[in-house]
């Protein structure tokens, strides 16, 4: 099991570092020189020696490979460089913001799960009519875009109740109408494929031989047909954490939610390419861990892997 | 003698087609019966009917099912749980795929003793997987750690657990070696001389149901076409019938 | 002639039926023609010049002038709002276009050729996937400063991915079809296999995939203009629209509605046109307990 574990890991390996280069390939790709523009920035307008003897300098006249491993063996010590609009270093900008962020979008993610499981299992449990309710409930849900969403819910809970406030502190009660914007819609997506699941699996033979030996419809659900879809779920739904970082960044500028998507909309007007960078490197290697984490769920969850595994 | 069962001119339809027309047929209290008819002709479609699993596209147009005087083409949902497990049950076709995958085959038994309501759940389903003559280790399996023949027996021991008043079986021993195949119906035989259970057993081999049943229902094409005692469907003067048990007879003489 | 405009009734009935038992389906169809006919009406109706400012009719309700108001600029809401249909729904439909055209061969290719080919295609793909989409897009629009384009070829780089894996799904199922096995075995070319067998397999549920990713698309994209980093002012488009509303939405609440309505419905049109057409294949029925 763990061997198996482990060499889940490796094969993960090649993944991770083809993400590296992808993230420092975007950046050091992008036109416009850095160099140049920062000096643009602080007023100087260089000459062309000027310019050549700063790349050489950084290392910017070196070929594509040889910066790279300099990159990332900087980035593996967290040395991203240094902000260029605020001078600070890059990995004091990330960890300032990412909290926030983080505690988003993990609230976000059980919310999401939450719903997911309430509308799912509520369309299958339930008849004819309302089963269509839920399932038009859901697309619309679906269609609704979140920074939509967010505006209305301002409208109605801050202008019109004044139950919840715009301008807050980062503190949990600030969080409730965020987490409620980014959970509806994923929330229902998943609901979807909940449903869908459950649907799959009450069409096959199995569940007709325990609805033949008179089990109730709650046992089968939980006996034997949660441990068949509980794998694919996690899949889903660390997928969905996906979704939810790239929604914290319209939330969060749209509740002044302190997090890291501030950081970055204000990079990418500012062309603050080695925050851009980390920001890509800290979100994906955030998705790609729990990615793994649900990887293993499905490994524990199937009894046909699970065995193979464990003889192995 | 009351029927533990009765078919009354059921008719199924699916997609515009007639698949089963104006079937009827009695079960007795106690009674064992088999049906028999070549592959596809709706033996399989009659048995879920009669246990309320028909899905779309397949409805019935008309008829009725009685048991216990009720008509359970009536039945709610819960009504069908009450009777179902204890009262009726269905060992399926396709044991291949009729157990649950990701659950071991001791919690699936032991689920059936638990609906059976008996006291020792252990004990009743480590006896029954000795009649169908199952090692005790396989309660630790899943079931695709079992061959066809093995997830075929345990299906029988479900059944045996269960101790139906109406046991539907459909085809339980194709696949099974004929020393085994002999093992089980005997088990299946004890069961039902035990219980006064009424057994509707379903199968294409004439060869079988003869070990079973002393009456016998013929079907083809969607018709009951023929009953009869199962002895005298060798004299019969159904095409049909004629043309099964000639079948049988020379599979008998080839063996 | 006569049996063959017979036939064609014929199919235009049976059409009619399907439309009348999935409702959803009809309604996300009337609703995307609904925009399509709106988007020509510019042609027949004049409209105020879009970018036409006024500003003394500043954020005015709707009124006969301005049926649905006006912005804070003073320009007209409803002819931005028909000028935003070529562009925002246009963009959606541009960027699912490349999209398919990177993921169409991408997933054919690996789910045909398989083998090494296939894990290394794959596994190019996953790298990309690994990155949450829509913050792959930003840092994409990070590199190429923001604009309606980048953020169409930001998007486009991000979803492709999904799409060619899911793609090269339908290529695997399609292969393993009976008759498609056999035509291999018969020395069928990839060529022919292709478009003889595999295509016309796999269009029904290409179908649903491209009318739901579409409508992904244009979330993805309207957010992006919504941030200020996709489509910029004054070009009309409903991302763009709101946040141009965001600090007046209070006092003219048309600002917030019509262009968020506006991507709502455009999206559902998309999703229950999607969804219909899954609910029409997916025959299985579950068993009743
Ligand atoms: N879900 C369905 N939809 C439409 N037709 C069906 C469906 N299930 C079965 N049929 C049709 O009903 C007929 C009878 O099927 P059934 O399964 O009852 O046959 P059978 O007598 O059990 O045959 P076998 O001995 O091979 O098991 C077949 O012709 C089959 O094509
Ligand atoms: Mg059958």
């Amino acid at each position: 099991m763990i061997k198996y574990l482990l060499i889940r890991m490796a094969s993960a390996l090649p993944t991770l570092l083809g993400m590296t280069i992808v993230a420092f390939a975007i950046v050091s790709l992008a036109p416009g020189d850095p160099i140049e523009q920062e000096l643009r920035a602080m007023g100087i307008v260089p000459t062309v020696e000027d310019l050549n003897a700063l790349r050489a300098k950084y290392g910017l006249d070196k070929p594509f490979i040889y910066r790279y491993l300099d990159w990332m063996s900087r980035a593996v010590q967290f040395d991203f460089g240094t902000s260029i609009a605020t001078g600070r270093t890059v990995i004091n900008e990330i960890s300032l913001h990412f909290p926030a962020t983080f505690t988003l979008a993990i609230s976000a993610l059980f919310g999401t799960i939450l719903i997911s499981l309430t509308l799912g299992i509520a369309a299958v449990a339930s008849n004819q009519n309302t089963a269509s309710f839920l399932r038009a409930l859901t697309v619309v849900l679906v269609s609704i875009p979140s920074f939509w969403l967010a505006l209305i819910l301002i409208y109605i809970f801050v202008f019109y109740f004044g139950w919840a406030r715009l301008v807050g502190d980062g503190s949990l009660r600030d969080l409730v109408l965020p987490v409620i914007t980014l959970s509806l819609g994923s929330g229902a997506a998943l609901g979807r494929v909940v449903y869908e699941r459950i649907r799959a699996e009450m069409c096959e033979d199995y569940v007709r031989l325990a609805i033949a030996k008179g089990v109730s419809p709650a046992k089968i659900l939980l006996r034997h047909i949660t441990p068949r879809i509980i794998g694919p779920l996690a899949t889903a739904w660390t997928n969905a954490l996906g979704g939810l970082l790239g929604g914290a960044v319209i939330v969060e500028s749209i509740f002044g939610w302190p997090g890291l998507g501030q950081l970055i909309l204000q990079a990418i007007s500012q062309r603050d390419f080695p925050i851009i960078q980390a920001y890509l490197v800290f979100m994906g290697l955030g998705f790609f861990i729990t990615s793994l984490i649900a990887d293993i769920i499905v490994i524990i969850t199937d009894p046909q892997l699970r065995r193979k595994n464990s003889h192995e | 003698m009351v029927n533990a069962l009765s078919v009354e001119e059921l008719s199924l339809h699916a997609n515009g087609q007639t698949l089963l027309d104006n079937v009827s047929f009695e079960l007795a209290m106690g009674e064992r019966k088999g049906l028999i008819g070549a592959s596809g002709c709706g033996k399989s479609l009659s048995a879920s009917a009669i246990c309320g699993l028909l899905r779309p596209p397949l409805f019935i147009a008309s008829g009725r099912i009685i048991l216990d005087g009720r008509n359970i083409l009536d039945f709610t949902q819960k009504e069908w749980r009450a009777v179902r497990g204890r009262h009726i049950f269905q060992i399926f076709q396709s044991p291949g795929t009729a157990l649950t995958l990701a659950m071991r085959i001791g919690p699936q038994l032991l689920e059936a003793a638990e609906i059976a309501g008996v006291k020792n759940s252990k004990r009743t389903v480590l006896k029954a997987l000795h009649d169908v003559e199952l090692d005790e280790a396989i309660t630790e399996f899943f079931p695709y750690q079992l061959s066809g023949g093995m997830k075929q027996r345990v299906l029988i021991a479900m059944a045996l657990i269960l101790r139906p008043r109406i046991l539907i079986a459909d085809e339980p021993t194709t696949g099974l070696d004929v020393l085994t195949e002999f093992e089980i119906l005997s088990s299946l035989n004890t069961m039902i001389e035990e219980t006064g259970a009424s057994l509707l057993f379903i199968s294409h081999d004439l060869r079988v149901v003869r070990n079973v049943a002393q009456r016998t229902l013929v079907m083809h094409e969607g018709r009951i076409v023929e009953e009869t005692q199962t002895d005298m469907l060798m004299q019969s003067s159904h095409q049909h019938s004629k043309s099964l048990a000639k079948a049988a007879a020379s599979l008998v003489r080839s063996c | 002639m006569n049996n063959l405009s017979a036939k064609k009734l014929n199919s235009v009935y049976q059409f009619i039926l399907i439309l009348k038992k999935h409702s959803g389906l009809s309604i996300g169809i009337f609703i995307l023609f609904a925009f399509a006919f709106i988007s020509l009406s510019p042609l027949f109706i004049t409209y105020i010049e879009p970018n036409k400012m006024d500003l003394l009719a500043r954020l005015s309700p709707p009124s006969n002038e301005h049926i649905l108001g006006t912005d804070h600029l003073g320009r007209d809401v409803l002819s931005r709002f028909v000028a935003a249909i070529p562009v925002s729904l246009g963009a959606a439909l541009f960027a699912m276009m490349v999209i398919l055209a990177i993921a169409l061969p991408w997933g054919l290719v690996a789910g045909i050729i398989g083998g090494r080919v296939d894990a290394i295609m794959m596994r190019m793909a996953d790298i990309i996937m690994a990155f949450p989409t829509l913050i792959f897009a930003l840092a994409i629009i990070g590199f190429m400063g923001a604009s309606l384009e980048a953020s169409i070829i930001g998007v486009a780089a991000a979803w492709w991915p999904s799409n060619a894996r899911m793609i090269r799904a339908l290529v695997l199922a399609a292969k393993e079809r009976e008759f498609v096995r056999a035509a291999r075995l018969a020395g069928a070319s990839h060529l022919r296999i292709i478009f003889r067998h595999i295509m016309p397999q796999i269009l029904p549920p290409l179908t649903v995939i491209i009318s739901l990713e579409t409508a992904s698309v244009l979330l993805a994209l309207s957010s992006l203009s919504f941030l200020g980093i996709g489509a910029q002012p004054p070009t009309p488009e409903w991302g763009a629209m709101l946040n141009e509303a965001r600090p007046f939405f209070t006092q003219a609440l048309h600002m917030l509605l019509v262009p968020g309505l506006a991507v709502t419905l455009a999206v559902l049109g998309l999703n229950l046109v999607g969804e219909g057409l899954r609910h029409i294949l997916d025959q299985r029925e579950p068993y009743k307990w």
